[in-house]
């Protein structure tokens, strides 16, 4: 949501970025905690069967001598209705959850960058039109779009991705417009355009290398962000269907049981929790290496 | 400023045709059989060829959109599958409890989120700073349904504090009924003095209105440090302060004034977040508003219904942005800018 502030007087190179993260993070004790929280994302999502102890019933098998267990030892997450270890099925949640999230932000990245560099750049008409088509998809409140996206596709996980990148591509739009609107002016675009360098060309080589800094530094806090609205979709019930090990499709599995049986809901919640937290305390980090004044 | 408003309105007037448009995009062209999406799953082929007649799907799109708008604006929103009503009717009905959830929502959200964003300015780089940036983070970060899930096993099941769901205690019905004036309960249990169903009522909203007010509560004390600090290094704060006024003067009095601004802007958004934050509220605690109707109506490919509730909050949407462009041209004219 803090897309359309960023300045674009903060284009730095996409190296000197990095660095400067690199040198930051260790005297940040937030953004480390999240740095830190997102490796252990990816690896339970790239090694989770390896890693879950009951890895059939992550994937859906069930159990049923051993339905509604509370947290043990032996299940310190407890088990479900079907006997399933949830902390094997949270395990197994991070890898739809994280895949989903880069499709969306992915997908939104290459409809928006694209259009809205192509906007900066060219300005005139183009831009005005482009401009405008944004602002409509903007004016929709958060979600609500994706809402009816799916409701008009049927619900599904993929439906539900679809939807999500439909409603978050204009941000990337804006984005990579600001950006493209100041490099035009600069030296090196005029010189290569003077050479006779198509524009196109210019865009490829040129505008969108040099956007990719605020660009990268808005995916990664939309990737949490995407966890969070695509767990929202599933508990609604737009999302994921059963079994798959969806964090938000179990939470809403777990909502009747709440009152006893917390144990079903309440983890794979706080799987989404700290998901989301982790990539907004790097997010927010990363913000402020971008517009230290924090005017934003 | 009357240049500045007309702008706004026109502008605002654009925003909304575009937002008709694809709305009859998503209800008549993106679904492969619109007909038989309108009229819900379980519908029969003699069923589907009815309602194809009378959305007029035969004609050309241009003649459907024209049709489809001047029903929208004769207040004809279909009726809803569900329920048999209309659909515009039944969200005119349910409007008053989402909107006092939100109310109370947002009357937790900006003082609280305005007093920490000042503290959290006030000791920039040390400890309340760090902590207001980490509970704003955590705000923002919290699955509002999760969050909601949690507060009632710790206020119904562990404390036996607060109910569990609804809006009012149904029992009251039969001891202290309580009178339809406006529709909101707060409202009309204090203009008939109606104690005990006042308290209870208050008692019924605390928890989802905790559970609305967390994100808004983040997303207000971020921007309020943000603007309080650039606040803080103008040159009257600076002048003030070698005047020998003292700290307290200076960030309520001078500095808090200034930043509150485009603070705005952020209150705004919050509202338009609670848009949409309210469904999941909703649906956690049973609450009988726009939400939980809005997700029936996903759910049970309630189509007219789904349709109605994206324009109507998409509307909503649009006219709180105004409302607060407009606030803010007031408060500070230098954003009067005609582009």
């Amino acid at each position: 949501m803090t897309v359309e502030v960023l300045r674009p007087a903060a284009i730095t190179p996409r190296a000197g970025l990095v660095r400067r993260f690199r040198r930051s993070v260790l005297s940040d004790p937030l953004a480390l905690t999240g740095l830190i929280v997102i490796g252990l994302l990816v690896v339970l999502a790239v090694l989770g069967p390896w890693i879950a102890p009951y890895p059939d019933q992550g994937e859906g098998q069930s159990n049923v001598p051993a339905r509604m267990l509370a947290p043990s030892l032996e299940h310190p997450f407890g088990t479900d209705g079907l006997g399933r270890d949830m902390l094997s099925r949270v395990i197994f949640g991070a890898r739809p959850a994280l895949a989903v999230s880069l499709l969306v932000v992915g997908l939104a990245i290459l409809i928006g960058v694209p259009l809205g560099a192509l906007a900066g750049y060219r300005r005139g008409r183009l831009d005005a039109v482009i401009m405008r088509i944004t602002d409509l998809f903007l004016a929709f409140p958060p979600l609500l779009l994706a809402m009816a996206i799916v409701a008009a596709l049927g619900p599904g996980l993929e439906h539900a991705a679809l939807a999500l990148a439909i409603s978050w591509w204009p941000w990337y739009a804006r984005l990579a417009r600001g950006t493209a609107l100041s490099l035009r002016e600069r030296a090196f675009v005029e010189a290569a355009r003077s050479m006779g360098v198509g524009d196109l060309a210019i865009l490829r080589r040129h505008v969108v290398p040099n956007s990719l800094a605020p660009i990268l530094v808005q995916a990664t806090i939309d990737i949490g962000t995407v966890i969070l609205a695509a767990g929202s979709l599933a508990f609604l019930g737009l999302g994921a269907s059963p079994p798959a090990p969806d964090w938000g499709l179990m939470v809403a599995d777990g909502r009747t049981f709440i009152l006893d049986q917390w144990w079903l809901s309440a983890f794979p919640g706080l799987a989404i929790f700290v998901a989301v937290l982790a990539f907004n305390l790097v997010g927010d980090l990363l913000l402020d290496l971008l517009d230290p004044r924090g005017t934003r | 400023m009357t240049r500045f408003l007309l702008h706004r309105l026109a502008g605002s007037a654009i925003v909304l045709l575009g937002l008709s448009v694809i709305t009859f995009a998503l209800a008549r062209v993106v679904p492969s059989n619109p007909a038989a999406v309108y009229i819900g799953p379980k519908a029969r082929p003699e069923d589907i060829e009815r309602v194809a007649r009378e959305l007029g799907l035969d004609q050309p799109l241009p003649i459907q959109y024209l049709t489809y708008m001047r029903d929208m604006l004769t207040g004809d929103w279909g009726i809803s599958i569900g329920t048999k009503r209309p659909v515009l009717d039944e969200i005119i009905v349910r409007l008053p409890a989402t909107l006092e959830l939100i109310f109370a929502a947002m009357v937790l959200a900006i003082p609280a989120g305005i007093l920490l964003g000042v503290l959290s300015a006030r000791w920039q780089h040390r400890p309340p700073d760090l902590a207001v940036r980490l509970i704003s983070i955590v705000g923002v970060s919290l699955p509002a349904f999760w969050l909601g899930l949690l507060l009632q096993v710790l206020f119904f099941r562990t404390l036996h504090l607060l109910p569990l769901t609804g809006r009012v205690d149904p029992d009251l019905r039969f001891t202290a009924p309580i009178a339809d004036l406006t529709g909101f309960h707060m409202l009309d249990t204090l203009v008939t003095g109606n104690w005990v169903a006042m308290q209870d009522v208050a008692l019924h909203l605390v928890l989802p209105a905790l559970t609305l007010a967390a994100y808004p509560i983040g997303l207000i004390a971020r921007m309020t440090r943000a603007s309080m600090l650039e606040a803080l290094g103008q040159d009257y704060v600076r002048a003030a302060r070698a005047a020998g006024i003292a700290d307290r003067l200076i960030i309520y009095r001078l500095a808090l004034k200034n930043a509150l601004i485009p603070v705005t802007t952020v209150v705004g958004l919050t509202l338009a977040y609670s848009l949409t934050g309210t469904f999941f509220v909703e649906v956690v605690y049973s609450w009988p508003g726009l939400g939980t109707f809005a997700v029936k109506g996903l759910l049970n490919l309630d189509y007219p219904v789904v349709m109605g509730i994206t324009l109507f909050g998409a509307t909503g949407y649009v006219v709180i942005n105004l409302a607060v462009d407009l606030a803010q041209s007031w408060l500070d004219p230098r954003t009067r800018l005609v582009a």
